[in-house]
Parts: C-alpha cells; sequence; structure tokens
C-alpha cells in the first residue's frame, strides 16, 4: 500500500492490515485451500479496499469485505492464469451461497479460521523444524527474514523450511479444521508444544538479537491469548499462565551486562506485577477445571515464586508438592532434578545433594550442565568448595549459551577465592 | 482427494495365525471403507524373496533378483483410497493391523490427464494372467535438475506405455505420486500412534509411482517394466500382486 498516512480512511486500513490481516488470511486459506494464492489474494483485497473504502466508505464488517472481495480476487487470479480447475469451479458454482452466507459471517467465526489455521500448522505430518517458522509466517504474519533473524539461520533456509510445510499441507491435502474429537487431545498438545517453543526461543538466556527475540515470546503470549479465547482448555489457560509469569521477569532476570540474576537474587520490584496479576488468576482457573496438566503444573509453581514478596518467603514445601504432581503425571528426570533443588530449599544442601547423586549416578543427565550446576550450588552451600568448584567445572563444559558460561567462570573464580 | 496406502512391516515377523487374523481384519476394513465409497483398490503382494527389479543404463536392461532395496521392513501390500482429507487416511492407516509391527506410508496421489479407466475388479482376457505391481523409485534430485519440461515429458511417455498396455488388454491402474516430502509415516506402538513427516526409510531413490497390470509371466512383466521412462534414472520394481479375487484364508497362511 501506498503511504498516505494523513488521510484516515487510509489510516484505517493500515490499522486493520496490521492487526487482522492475518484472521482474513485464515479464512481466505481455507476457503482457497492453497496459501500462496491465499497471500496474493489478501494482498489484492486490501488494494481493492484502498481504492473502494475511499469512495465509498468503511463497510460495517470490514473483515467479511475483505474475505469476500479476496475470494474473488483469487478466482480472478486462477482465471488471468488460465488454471481454473476443478477446485475453482466449484468455488465460482458456491459463490453466491457462499457470499450470502460470509457476509452475515461474524467475527468471531473468521477468528474460529484462525485457530484452524494453527492447527493445520502444528499438524503432525508436517516436520517439527517446520511448523514453527510456519505457524509464525502463516498465523503471526512474520516475515521470512524476521524468523530466519530469529532463529538465527538464513532466509533462505527459513523460505526452504516455509515452502516444504505449505507444499505438504496443499499436496497431501492436511485439513485446514478443528481436529476430531478422538485426535483432538494429542493435537492440542502438539500445538502447546509448538506455542511453547516459539516463547522459550525469546526467552532463552538471549543470544542473538534480544530484541527480535523478545518479540518472539510476544508472538507466542499473542497464539496462547487467542488460543484461551477460543478454546478454553485447562492446559491452553495453564499453558498462557507460564508464559505471562516467566515473561514477568524478564527485565529482573539478567543485569545490564546481559548477566544472569538468579532467581533468589533479582529484584522483585522490577517483576511486572501486572503480568503476574493475571498469570495468578488464570492458574487458579485451570486448577479449578481439575482438569489440568504439565502445563498448568509448572504454572503453579512459578506463582508460587511470583507471590511470594522476597525469596525467602517462598513456600517450598508447596513447591515440593507440586513437583511431586507433576513427577507423577509426567516423569522425568529434569522433572526430578528441579524438585531435588526445591527440597534443597526446604530441608538444606545435604538432603537435594543425596537426590541429584542419585539422578545423576544412574546416568540420566550426566550430559545436562544444570544437573552439574545444582549439584555444584549444594557443594557450594555445604562449604566443600573444592568439590563443588570441580562440579562447576563439569557444568562449564557442558553450558552452550554465553550468559550462562558467564556465570558459571564467576562461580568458579569464587570458589578459586574460598579454597585459597 | 486418493492416498496410496503403502504397508511395511517385516515379512518374518507374522506367526501364520498372526497372518490369518491380519488378512481377516484387513478384508473387514475393506468391506467397510468400499460400502462408504472409500475403497479404490486393496491387496497384499507376494513375499519380496519373489522380486525383481530392472535399471537400464545406456539401453541396456540390468535386472537383479529381489527388491530395489534391502529394508528390515519390506512393502508387503498396499491400499488405494478416496477420501476427504490426510486426517482421514491417517485414521484408516491407524486400524490396519500391520501399523503395529511396522509401518504405514501415505502418499497423496498426483492426477494426470490421458490415463485409460481403471480396471480394478475385473477378469483377465486370460484367465492365467497375473497380476504384477511395478513399484518405480525415483532419483527425485536428479528429476528436479532435469526440470519440469523432463519430468513432464517422461509423464508423457508413461501415459504412452500405459496406452500401449490397455491396448493388450493387460491394464488395470497407474499413477504418479507425489514427491516423497509429501510422505506422512504412521506407527503405533504400545497403543501410542505416532505421526512423522517424510517417507518411512530415508533412500536416495523413493517410490515415485506405480503401475498394475496383467501379465502372463514375471518375464513380460519385467520387459514392461524396462520401457517405463524412469528406470532409465531410477529402478523398477516387480512384484507380483495377490489377486483378491483367490485371496481366502487357506491359501494365504505362510
Amino acid at each position: 500500500m501506498q503511504p498516505n498516512s494523513a488521510d484516515p480512511v487510509h489510516q484505517q486500513i493500515e490499522a486493520i492490515y496490521r492487526d487482522e490481516s492475518r484472521r482474513v488470511f485464515a479464512t481466505l486459506a481455507k476457503l482457497l485451500r492453497d496459501f500462496d494464492l491465499a497471500e496474493e489474494a489478501l494482498q489484492e483485497s486490501f488494494a481493492a479496499a484502498v481504492v473502494q473504502w475511499k469512495s465509498e466508505g468503511i463497510p460495517a464488517n470490514p473483515l467479511a469485505w475483505l474475505v469476500s472481495t479476496g475470494r474473488f480476487k483469487a478466482i480472478d487470479l486462477l482465471r488471468r492464469r488460465g488454471r481454473l480447475d476443478q477446485l475453482s469451479e466449484n468455488l465460482i458454482q458456491h459463490r453466491e451461497s457462499i457470499d450470502s452466507r460470509n457476509s452475515a459471517k461474524a467475527a468471531e467465526e473468521i477468528e474460529d479460521d484462525r485457530l484452524r489455521l494453527i492447527f493445520t500448522c502444528c499438524h503432525p505430518a508436517i516436520d517439527p523444524k517446520v511448523q514453527v517458522p510456519l505457524t509464525l509466517r502463516e498465523v503471526c504474519g512474520l516475515t521470512t527474514e524476521e524468523i530466519a533473524n530469529a532463529f538465527l539461520t538464513s532466509p533462505t533456509t527459513m523460505a526452504q523450511r516455509i515452502v516444504r510445510g505449505k507444499a505438504k499441507i496443499r499436496d497431501a491435502r492436511i485439513p485446514i479444521d478443528i481436529p476430531s474429537v478422538e485426535d483432538f487431545p494429542e493435537r492440542l498438545q502438539a500445538v502447546l508444544a509448538v506455542i511453547y517453543l516459539v516463547f522459550n526461543e525469546g526467552y532463552s538466556a538471549s543470544f542473538g538479537n534480544s530484541v527480535t527475540r523478545a518479540d518472539l515470546s510476544a508472538e507466542a503470549i499473542r497464539l496462547g491469548r487467542l488460543l484461551v479465547q477460543l478454546l478454553p482448555d485447562a492446559e491452553a489457560i495453564g499453558l498462557l499462565a507460564l508464559m505471562l509469569l516467566h515473561e514477568s521477569r524478564r527485565v529482573a532476570r539478567s543485569d545490564s551486562a546481559g548477566d544472569i540474576v538468579l532467581l533468589e537474587d533479582q529484584d522483585r520490584s522490577r517483576w511486572d506485577h501486572r503480568l503476574i496479576e493475571e498469570g495468578l488468576a488464570l492458574v487458579e482457573q485451570s486448577l479449578l477445571t481439575r482438569n489440568f496438566g504439565t502445563y498448568t503444573l509448572q504454572a503453579a509453581i512459578s506463582s508460587i515464586h511470583a507471590s511470594s514478596q522476597r525469596a525467602a518467603d517462598t513456600n517450598w514445601q508447596e513447591i515440593v508438592r507440586l513437583y511431586d504432581a507433576l513427577q507423577a503425571i509426567h516423569p522425568s528426570p529434569v522433572v526430578e532434578l528441579n524438585r531435588a533443588v526445591a527440597i534443597a530449599m526446604r530441608d538444606g544442601p545435604e538432603a537435594g545433594l543425596v537426590l541429584i547423586d542419585e539422578i545423576v549416578g544412574r546416568g540420566d543427565l550426566q550430559n545436562y550442565y544444570l544437573a552439574h550446576a545444582a549439584k555444584a550450588d549444594m557443594l557450594r552451600r555445604m562449604s566443600r568448595l573444592s568439590e563443588a568448584k570441580r562440579a562447576y567445572q563439569s557444568a562449564l563444559e557442558l553450558a552452550q549459551q554465553e550468559p550462562e558460561i558467564r556465570f558459571l567462570q564467576k562461580r568458579i573464580a569464587e570458589m578459586n577465592h574460598g579454597t585459597s | 482427494m486418493r492416498y496410496m496406502l503403502l504397508i511395511y512391516s517385516p515379512e518374518d515377523s507374522w506367526t501364520p495365525e498372526q497372518w490369518k487374523e491380519c488378512v481377516e481384519t484387513s478384508s473387514g476394513i475393506c468391506q467397510e471403507l468400499a460400502e462408504k465409497g472409500q475403497l479404490i483398490a486393496a491387496s497384499p503382494l507376494h513375499p519380496v524373496a519373489t522380486a525383481t527389479t530392472v535399471r537400464v543404463r545406456d539401453q541396456k536392461a540390468i535386472v537383479t533378483a529381489g527388491p530395489f532395496a534391502e529394508t528390515i521392513e519390506q512393502l508387503g501390500g498396499f491400499y488405494v483410497i478416496d477420501v476427504q482429507h490426510l486426517d482421514e487416511a491417517i485414521q484408516i492407516a491407524t486400524r490396519l493391523p500391520p501399523v503395529k509391527k511396522g509401518v504405514v506410508e501415505i502418499r497423496p496421489m498426483m492426477k494426470i490427464n490421458g490415463l485409460p479407466p481403471e480396471q480394478f475388479n475385473t477378469e483377465p482376457a486370460q484367465a492365467f494372467w497375473r497380476q504384477y505391481m511395478f513399484l518405480c523409485y525415483d532419483d527425485e534430485e536428479a528429476w528436479a535438475k532435469a526440470g519440469k519440461a523432463a519430468h513432464e515429458s517422461a509423464i508423457q511417455e508413461a501415459v504412452k506405455l500405459v496406452s500401449r498396455i490397455d491396448a493388450q488388454g493387460m491394464f488395470i491402474s497407474a499413477s504418479p505420486l507425489h514427491p516423497s516430502t509429501t510422505a506422512t509415516s504412521v506407527r503405533v506402538r504400545d497403543g501410542h500412534r505416532s505421526i512423522t513427516d517424510g517417507p518411512f526409510a530415508e533412500t536416495h531413490e523413493v517410490l515415485g509411482g506405480y503401475y498394475i497390470i496383467w501379465a502372463e509371466s514375471q518375464e513380460q512383466a519385467m520387459s514392461l517394466a524396462s520401457e517405463h521412462s524412469g528406470a532409465r534414472v531410477g529402478s523398477v520394481e516387480v512384484r507380483q500382486v495377490f489377486d483378491v479375487r483367490t485371496l481366502n484364508l487357506s491359501t494365504t497362511a505362510q
């Protein structure tokens, strides 16, 4: 669209484009069953809006207008290319019935199409490496360059993945629809996993461009909100709560030099209390359903930290209890490790050390830097400094990200100081 | 939308009882799909030991005994179904008994013009003719490099071969498949279903299409298979198809 920011109609179209174009895209993609065609039709539809709305005013339901116009533009596009196959013939045949239904189509129904599109992009028949960029591109409308930048890959690689995903949806005819009842739980898990992955990409100890990465977390939260709004499933609520509670600590978790600040050392006045409040309410809401799972339990753990005024006020007993519940429904060595850390906080480092030695002794988590870092921390607190130093060194060998490495080096230096 | 379901499992993992049960369950599913108008064809294949593979290089046919690739799980049968979308195909694949031992690979079929009508469920012109399946393995990279025009002309050549086969009353069915990147593999283990992107095995040459024809002998089938355009770039594996009309439990228990 041409920049003409003074014109109020133009401004409004730009706002609709910015905020709502992916909703229109989702509906077009569902109707046309072709992402590329839907993208072109979307652009043409907005171009037509610029001309028509200026002379005729903005329609009562702009989204329905854009969808309807986009569909006709798609038919024109196909006709111009001489590619009017059976699918589009059917489309023309049904144009009147679709049109009458569509003009009445409420905004919520168009919003539902976005949900359908999320399920499509996170379909298990699509390579997990492709699901994340495809969702960010098609559902969130990020550009390929933005996605590549956030994941530190070349735009070419990212573009190839997205093209592969779109071809799979088109050629294997992955439905753009809410999954059937029997597939639903599994498919929802896949969607939640993709959203959480996007969030963590944006949240993990920052490598790459930190601004873009914060955007990724914001996109994940936006998707989480959309999901909760359209599909108030306990785990969708739990995931949104978990993301909000993590996000609330974003600025407090590193210092001005970009170094890690541990939870217990964070300046809690810097936490975003608006996000915390929202997160706490969501945790409550999900727990009340009695139908919650791992995301809600993790959010519940996070909510205990979030509602403790000082680190010393933390109710470790409750945290241990929640880790027990988590371990019961989804046993994993990482959960066990976190539980051991909570026990150390409740009963003292000796109790935690016994548990960690047990986990690592089994061969689990031997290559997980946090297991060695946690062990080192217990030893440090027990003043067994040379052993602590060795454990920090094991952790250092396994750590990958710059802030983690700097943190461990600092600790090793402290141990040297303490032992010398 | 048509899909081909390719059934892979380790041939030696079936006891006669399991095989019998598998055939019974599969027949039931076939009947149900047929009633819904979703079944185009389904059949087991003769064991992989009976397979022969042909490649044409420098205008010479190179015939080797055995399948195109040695894998632990072998192609044991196929379904051609007509359903709305991939999720329906996955649901059907999940119910097929071999999915618990091996894998069901789902491949969307490519529609092309110019093929004669299919002749599934018809009698052969000669009573002694048998059904053979040509599994056409292509080097997708080589085709991508050769370009769209080369691929299109290879398909036209294949359509002509089909017409010649049809003129002799030997044609049953043929179709190219969408590229292997559109494949989806389904497995069920311990009651848990896994769905993954891609074909069941990562091989350099991948299944790109098939023919099912009548022929009087494996030799005649091989000779026709060597005329397939793709045999010059890839490989064509020829497998005898179990004649579904004679498929009854006593003859298939092995």
